[in-house]
């Protein structure tokens, strides 16, 4: 998902207290997912209710929200709007290499072979209507803010983050610095464990910060050639060059300025037309934002969230108690006021 | 041009008054002296800062921007003892900003200052002035932070007011007019404020130095006073607490 520019980029080790007190807007899509491609049994079966309700969503989002208030992180979380017409695709393939994955989980059951059967199980997530609405009520009855974006999640979220509403978007996607967030905070867990993408394994990961200017003062190109760069790697908006990776594309992009010079310079078969290239500079440089979000933070409704957790989906009452119990930070967090 | 000679004491004062707030700051250099504005990432306090060129020992500038990481200037200056003179260079050539320590020679990279913002001073109306002495202040604050997380401050015709509570605890601190040096206003005011950031900004006063309060209802704090000998000049900003929504 989203370009894979990681390497390019230098990053910034960070700890939650130097972010302690700012706002983080996170790209709520892309955190589900994590959730709910993580947060499985060891045959890869999700969380689930009595009901088969998968909770793995829930509970992903008590704990990490509960972890980020306790350092004294302000969360915002953005959803997904409507997806771009030349989204379709990628969605399209998404859903295939669900079915699949959904398939083969079923086989390396039978198989007995649990470590595929994880590694498939993960592969078939995803963020239902249902998961966000559900992931919505509860971070209502948290007392956390969410907005809802006209497009894009991680564009809103940059676009906030520009704006000066936030001070970082919270995601693993490099997309948002294509949508110019000055700042991108990937690994924003305190649990310091990740898995490695397709494989049984896990790293000990920290938070990382990434800036935009700097990076792109290093690599010597401008916004816009960043965006031109990752149209010849391949966007969700459209397949790549075949063979152009992010190092060759830098090499490309610098000698010849832009994309449209080097597709002329170099052939290669089906290259996006110039009205794609457009559409996609477009969608990156004018994203569809919108300014109607307040931010306010309150203190958890107890009941409301023992209700949705324990009395709809089999939560333990102790447990989801003493995770709230982390929620006393957000006092201070609504009480001090801020100069603008 | 940044060539200057300064003691190490003026040097320390400086990072006192800046790095509780951020710890990357932007100094805007001059041919008449040194000067910052910064607030907090939280966006609750503000600083602003003056040095004068004659604070320093020597100084030579012209007009530029130095990036400075507040924590390693300050782990620097841990090197240097009370009564030394420091001299700071900027390097252009290697962007660096050379320390000298007496025979130690330390060069520090610089932070680009492109894209740290210049914050507007925000326009207040804070009726009440009080200046007082800043040990009688700490001690006040000192008091306080052993009970709770915020005080409040009040000033009335006759007094200036601290006060704060905890679970099972209070500190109260009463300064009748008689004893403050100065003491103006024409209503109450109360306001709330984090001890966290109060002390922090009255720490780097010392003794008899004078602080100078101006507060309002529910509203920002000023608090002025003078450092280097006076020759250098801090204005804090605090946006309050509010004890309830």
């Amino acid at each position: 998902m989203g370009v894979d520019l990681g390497d390019l980029f230098k990053k910034e080790k960070i700890s939650f207290k130097d972010l302690h007190d700012r706002v983080i807007a996170i790209d709520a899509y892309n955190v589900l997912h994590q959730f709910l491609s993580t947060i499985r049994q060891r045959d890869g079966t999700p969380l689930k209710d009595a009901n088969g309700r998968i909770t793995s969503h829930l509970s992903g989002l008590l704990y990490r929200t509960a972890n980020l208030v306790e350092a004294r992180i302000k969360p915002v979380y953005v959803f997904d709007g409507k997806p771009h017409p030349l989204k379709a695709k990628t969605l399209e393939e998404r859903l295939k290499r669900r079915e699949l994955a959904e398939k083969e989980w079923k086989e390396a059951l039978e198989a007995g072979d649990l470590v595929k059967a994880r590694v498939k199980a993960q592969q078939t997530s995803r963020v239902t209507d249902e998961i966000i609405q559900q992931s919505k009520e509860l971070l209502d009855a948290l007392g956390i803010p969410y907005i809802q974006a006209p497009g894009e999640g991680e564009a809103q979220a940059s676009y906030m983050v520009k704006k000066g509403d936030a001070y970082a978007v919270g995601s693993q996607d490099y997309d948002c610095l294509l949508v110019g967030s000055p700042v991108l905070i990937r690994n924003l867990t305190s649990s310091e464990r990740r898995k490695l993408p397709g494989k049984q394994a896990y790293v000990k990961v920290n938070p990382e910060l990434i800036r935009l200017k700097p990076n792109l003062k290093t690599l010597g190109i401008t916004h816009k050639q960043l965006i031109d760069m990752a149209i010849l790697i391949g966007t969700d908006f459209n397949d790549g060059i075949k063979g152009i990776g992010p190092k060759k594309s830098l090499t490309l992009i610098k000698k010849n300025g832009n994309v449209e010079n080097v597709l002329a310079t170099i052939g290669v078969e089906n290259p996006p037309t110039l009205e794609e290239i457009k559409e996609i500079r477009k969608i990156f440089l004018q994203p569809k934002v919108t300014n109607n979000y307040s931010l306010r933070w309150n203190p958890p409704d107890k009941e409301k969230v023992l209700h949705i957790l324990c009395d709809q989906h089999q939560f333990t009452q102790e447990r989801v108690e003493t995770v709230l119990e982390k929620f006393s930070n957000i006092d201070n967090i609504i009480k001090q006021k801020t100069l603008f | 041009m940044f060539n200057v000679k300064v003691k190490s004491d003026v040097l320390k004062g400086v990072i006192d008054v800046v790095s509780p707030l951020v710890n990357e700051a932007k100094f805007n250099i001059t041919s008449k002296g040194i000067s910052l504005r910064a607030v907090d990432p939280a966006h609750v306090a503000m600083v602003d800062l003056q040095v004068k060129d004659k604070a320093f020992e020597e100084y030579k500038a012209n007009e530029m921007e130095l990036g400075i990481d507040m924590d390693k200037l300050a782990s620097i200056m841990r090197l240097s003892g009370s009564g030394d003179i420091i001299t700071l260079e900027y390097d252009e050539d290697t962007n660096r900003l050379i320390i000298k320590i007496g025979n130690l020679i330390r060069k520090m990279g610089l932070i680009d200052t492109a894209g740290m913002p210049d914050p507007k001073m925000p326009n207040l109306n804070l009726p009440a002035k009080v200046v007082l002495k800043a040990s009688e202040l700490n001690q006040g604050v000192r008091a306080s932070e052993a009970v709770s997380d915020h005080l409040a401050l009040t000033v009335d015709k006759d007094n200036f007011e601290l006060y704060a509570e905890g679970d099972t605890d209070t500190v109260n601190l009463k300064l009748p007019k008689d004893l403050l040096l100065e003491l103006n206003t024409t209503t109450k005011c109360k306001s709330l404020f984090s001890i966290d950031y109060f002390s922090n900004m009255i720490k780097p006063v010392k003794g008899e130095d004078p602080i100078t309060i101006m507060l309002g209802n529910d509203n920002p704090i000023r608090v002025e006073f003078n450092i280097a000998d006076n020759k250098g000049h801090v204005t804090y900003l605090l946006a309050p607490r509010i004890e309830s929504e």
